[in-house]
């Protein structure tokens, strides 16, 4: 009869809670979207007949075109990501607390960019392309718009975690605004910097190619003109060189990261 | 004076008095390598702009634009409110549906991936590789597809965003499986639990408090990426965004915009709360 509580009471309370409010908001979604899973599993001999008649073999057509698609989206987001993250570094010396030299307005700095940061990439190449135009510089200053946001947030939390005693104690000493930056804070923060610049090249890999999809040139439009005129095999060896792509640049970044953390 | 110096260096014959009194605070041979690599950064970093193709000139002539458009933008509008509003509930339904079904799927997928559990090397390698496929494919991408099989609507953007987050939590939680100690597994190994009993009440809680933390951060993402499904063609936010943009209602827009920046934040909010009191 008397069973031993595996789990405390407390700890048990919160997960029954949070399974009731899993369940609550799992029906709500499902009414509203009427969304049925048996449905995808009763069509899923047409899903199976579509990939493998329309989608396989995959087949490239005019490679050399592609190439250089896959060229633009990636250099596309290397440059983007580059411009971004050197703003990034000069805001977020004024953005965080700890070091800013007007420390009363560095809420301010984080509150826009918190701002532009929920704001996904894809809305505001929306935003861009209807008021400058499509194209590949308009992609470009989406990416950096939301790039620069999310990497001064990093920066700022990095800059407040890592060098808070040594700028303290170089603070004690006197020393000034840019002393207590090339001092404590560039030396002590860089390989987090360089960190989190690499993790955002992967990221902007994959966004690049999506505001592609919408305007931005590069990959992603080429796949999406392929997709909309129905030439899915071609759609498909496009799809495959993008994962392709994607894989190579994590590794080379993962590989990278290891190397730059070993230094420590 | 000079004595005492003397001695002090036979003391410690290695210590090395700088002339200008300075004490070195740099190692050379560390920094090289990160000098050569910033260096290296930079310059692919600028050879990466060449193959652009922008008219720099005629793009910054244009900043001024995305003022005025911004001025357009925050002149919110509450025209046609409802049907953002049913839009936005739309988007929301589709993340807790495609995050729910994706845990569902990723919890089983994870199970199967991690080492620790499945000891057959050839079954676990195929699977995370083809994981790896699906994650390093766009979203967008899965939904598009979704969109040619199953027709227009929620249920392409449901399966589409379940794909992707699938092949994340297949990945995250995996690497979670594996971190549980393999002194907790033998020991249920040894009182003759089978695998189920060995997953459920060994592996799976140990792992609970990483799978919620993966499950936060995964919700944003999956928020983000059901908010930008309209825009490649299924509903939701991103659709009403699209149309009102292109039927230049910016006040319509603009309201939209500020909705998925709220609930973005709010989730934001939530989550970091939950984080710091839960996950210590």
């Amino acid at each position: 009869m008397a069973k031993i509580p595996l789990i405390h009471t407390r700890e048990k309370k919160i997960y029954t809670i949070f399974t009731v409010v899993v369940i609550i908001l799992f029906a709500i979604a499902t009414v509203l979207t009427k969304f049925n899973p048996l449905q995808v599993i009763v069509s899923s001999g047409e899903i199976w007949n579509f990939i493998t008649t329309d989608f396989l073999p995959p087949t490239l057509t005019k490679p050399v075109n592609i190439f250089n698609a896959i060229l633009t989206t990636v250099c596309l987001a290397i440059s983007s990501t580059f411009i971004a993250g050197i703003m990034a570094i000069i805001t977020a010396m004024f953005g965080s607390e700890s070091i800013s030299p007007w420390p009363k307005y560095a809420k301010i700095i984080r509150a826009v960019a918190t701002f532009l940061r929920n704001i996904p990439p894809l809305v505001w190449a929306f935003i861009l392309f209807s008021s400058l135009g499509i194209g590949t510089g308009v992609g470009f200053i989406a990416l950096v718009i939301s790039t620069f946001a999310f990497m001064t947030r990093a920066f700022i939390e990095s800059i407040d975690e890592i060098s808070q005693e040594s700028t303290e104690s170089l603070l004690v000493v006197g020393a000034t605004f840019p002393q207590r930056i090339f001092q404590a804070v560039i030396p002590s923060c860089i390989q987090d910097f360089i960190s989190w610049f690499l993790y955002c090249i992967e990221l902007n890999i994959r966004a690049s190619t999506v505001v592609g999809m919408v305007g931005g040139g590069g990959i992603g439009l080429v796949l999406f003109s392929y997709l909309k005129t129905f030439r899915y095999q071609t759609a498909a060896g496009i799809i495959l060189i993008i994962a392709a792509t994607i894989i190579l640049v994590d590794l080379l970044t993962g590989y990278l990261r290891t190397r730059i953390m070993q230094n420590d | 004076m000079t004595e005492i110096a003397l001695r002090a260096q036979n003391i410690i014959p290695s210590v090395h008095v700088c002339k200008k009194g300075k004490i070195k605070t740099k190692e050379n041979h560390q920094d090289l390598d990160l000098y050569i690599f910033l260096m290296a950064m930079v310059l692919v970093s600028v050879l990466s702009f060449l193959p652009l193709n922008i008219n720099w000139f005629k793009l910054v002539s244009r900043m001024p634009d995305i003022g005025i458009m911004f001025g357009k933008l925050s002149q919110l509008s509450l025209h046609n409110f409802d049907y953002t509003l049913i839009a936005f509930v739309e988007t929301v339904a589709i993340t807790i549906l495609a995050t729910i079904y994706s845990i569902f799927f990723g919890i089983i997928f994870g199970a199967l991936v991690s080492k620790n559990f499945i000891k057959n090397r050839l079954v676990t390698t195929l699977l995370s590789s083809f994981f790896t496929f699906l994650r390093a494919v766009p979203t967008p991408v899965w939904v598009l597809l979704a969109l040619v099989c199953l027709g227009l609507g929620p249920i392409a953007g449901i399966v589409g965003l379940s794909v992707h987050a699938t092949a994340f939590f297949a990945r995250a939680f995996s690497q979670s499986f594996e971190d549980v100690p393999p002194e907790v597994i033998e020991a249920l190994e040894v009182t003759g639990a089978n695998k189920l009993q060995i997953f459920f009440s060994a592996i799976l809680p140990a792992a609970m408090s990483m799978i919620i933390a993966w499950i936060g951060m995964r919700f944003e993402i999956n928020f983000q990426e059901s908010a930008i499904l309209g825009m490649v063609g299924a509903g939701g936010i991103g659709f009403a965004i699209t149309t009102s943009l292109q039927g230049y209602h910016y006040g319509v827009a603009g309201l939209a915009i500020l909705l998925v920046f709220v609930y973005a934040y709010c989730i934001e909010l939530l989550f970091t709360t939950i984080k710091k009191k839960f996950i210590q």
